[in-house]
């Protein structure tokens, strides 16, 4: 038997118990504890009537105020208002996380959208050093190279010897676009007079028109400012299937020529220095010989960082096309009934990946501010049941 | 006992079932109360506070959780423990609040003697014993609800209230 099982006797007796309580009759053997009930009920304190006229009236002005006193039955909580305040707020953190993060187009089977990767890599193509003593906007980098003439740069005395203030980043992307074999000429025109459009020029391109094998490929250089305005432009033209961007800083390899061509030039300043004096037919030959052959150097360097110099301001962009169905002509082909369905899926999916995502950050939330509720409680209740045996 | 199945918030017949608690109950819970907290005004102000916390909860009362009369009770116990912490007062007789209209004057003087002999031997009780008598005797409330009030298993509940009564019993020499 637990310590909570009580014998029939006991059973018995509390059942009388309350068949006295309700003023029903019970067996001779229970008298005294009818008496005993009857005693402490007659020795319980008993409510003035005062302030039994007191509390009608109270309870009276609480109902009376009706409408404010529905209204904060009908309110929740301040436990609950602060719960559903948290809550909302970390629904609201959760939204603009998803949706900076791009997690509403991560979430999809779809590739990528270039519009929204492009931004994160920097659109110049020279970009600020943090140097002490750099002042040097982005856009005034930007303007400097693109505006100054790729063979001043050795001839003149001002630019020679003088590194990069700025860093010079080569970009290279790739982009593999998918439409259906009939549109394979429409498209590859489109990009090629994209390309014209930004200023940039299609290098090499290639375009095979060979039912279900149709296939293009171009080759790109655009001004690296341009890279993502025709990256974003190419692929409102078909389904993207890759895009891969790189870049390359080289700013380094600038500067290193910088420098040698500064030496150079330093160099044949003294050997003309030193051929103006020179005293005989000999030494004169000699000079000469060391200046043609400084003259090539210099040449060969002022090439060099022309085409460092171009790498920097000119991205290339490789673009495929291949042959298949794109979302764009499934899209076409589909009935409308589909093509709803297709968007309705879409945009469930999309509401899933947000649910998760908000579920995930307001869980933990709300799993830590149940627990303090729950500690709280208990802990105040346990103050309580101190206060009771003290009482 | 009193039965209100729940405690409707609006529609008709909401105000009807707590005003009818409240009549139900009102005398009891002082009762209850005044024998806990041993102070008439203290008393009053939680009989007071807890109907008014009850009036304003009302739409919270789960029927799954047990009967209004339990609720209201837990309620209004949960407060005078509360009171009861803030001051932190103890040890005061429970005659120090006798009513003038229990005296026992005009009683005969067997009667008298045992209502008083019951009295001093309540207050001489622990106070959890005095607590679950005064629930079952004076807010006569049934097993089920004295469990729910201190939040202990209906048997045990009876367990409790069984020795608090043979205790009572012992403390006032009463024999079967």
């Amino acid at each position: 038997m637990s310590r909570d099982e009580l014998n029939a006797s006991e059973r018995e007796e509390l059942a009388a118990l309350d068949r006295i309580l309700a003023r029903e009759p019970v067996g001779e053997q229970h008298l005294e504890l009818a008496a005993l009930v009857d005693s402490v009920r007659a020795g319980a304190p008993r409510m003035d009537p005062a302030f039994a006229e007191r509390l009608d009236a109270r309870l009276a002005a609480h109902r009376r105020r009706g409408g404010a006193a529905g209204a904060r039955v009908a309110r929740p909580g301040i436990r609950r208002l602060a719960l559903a305040g948290s809550g909302l707020v970390a629904a609201a953190v959760a939204f603009t996380i998803v949706i900076s993060s791009g997690v509403l187009s991560g979430g999809t089977t779809h590739p990528p959208a270039p519009a929204r990767t492009t931004p994160k890599i920097p659109a110049l193509s020279i970009l600020p050093r943090k140097a002490p003593g750099a002042t040097t906007t982005p856009t005034g980098a930007t303007s400097a190279f693109a505006g100054s003439s790729v063979g001043a740069v050795p001839s003149t005395n001002l630019s020679v010897g003088r590194s990069l203030s700025a860093r010079l980043v080569h970009r290279d992307s790739a982009l593999t676009l998918a439409t259906s074999p009939a549109s394979m000429q429409s498209v590859a025109n489109r990009i090629v007079a994209a390309t014209e459009q930004r200023g940039g020029v299609v290098e090499s391109s290639n375009v095979a028109i060979q039912g279900p094998a149709s296939h293009a490929s171009f080759s790109l250089a655009v001004p690296t400012g341009r890279l993502g305005s025709l990256i974003a432009a190419l692929s409102s033209l078909a389904s993207v299937r890759a895009l891969n961007q790189n870049s390359n800083d080289i700013t380094s390899s600038y500067n290193a020529e910088q420098a040698r061509l500064a030496d150079n030039v330093a160099a044949r300043a003294a050997l003309l220095k030193a051929l103006a004096t020179a005293a005989t037919a000999t030494q004169q030959a000699s000079i000469q010989k060391q200046l043609n052959r400084l003259a090539a150097r210099i040449a060969a360097e002022q090439r060099e960082l022309d085409r460092l110099l171009g790498q920097g301001h000119t991205a290339t962009l490789h673009v495929s096309v291949v042959a298949g169905a794109s979302a764009k002509h499934a899209k076409a082909s589909a009935g409308p009934f589909t093509t709803a369905f297709h968007r309705a899926l879409h945009a469930l999916e999309e509401i899933l990946a947000i649910a998760l995502v908000v579920l995930a950050i307001v869980l933990p939330f709300a799993l830590t501010a149940l627990a303090l509720w729950w500690g709280a409680t208990a802990v105040r209740q346990r103050a309580r049941e101190r206060a009771m045996r003290t009482a | 006992m009193t039965v209100i199945a729940a405690l409707p918030t609006s529609g008709p017949g909401a105000g009807e079932q707590f005003e009818q608690l409240y009549r139900s109950s009102a005398a009891d819970v002082y009762a209850y109360v005044a024998s806990l907290l041993r102070d008439r005004t203290a008393a009053e102000d939680v009989t007071a506070l807890a109907f008014e916390r009850a009036f304003r909860r009302r739409a919270l009362f789960d029927v799954r959780r047990g009967t209004p009369r339990s609720w209201l009770f837990a309620i209004a116990r949960n407060a005078a423990l509360d009171e009861l912490r803030k001051r932190r007062r103890t040890g005061a007789l429970l005659h120090e609040i006798a009513d003038p209209s229990t005296e026992l004057e005009d009683l005969d003087s067997e009667l008298a003697e045992r209502r008083l002999l019951v009295r001093e031997g309540l207050a001489s009780l622990e106070p959890r014993d005095r607590e679950v008598i005064l629930l079952k005797f004076v807010g006569r409330l049934s097993n089920a609800e004295l469990a729910r009030v201190l939040r202990c298993s209906e048997s045990n509940a009876g367990t409790r209230l069984h020795r608090a009564i043979e205790r009572l019993r012992e403390v006032c020499g009463v024999t079967r």
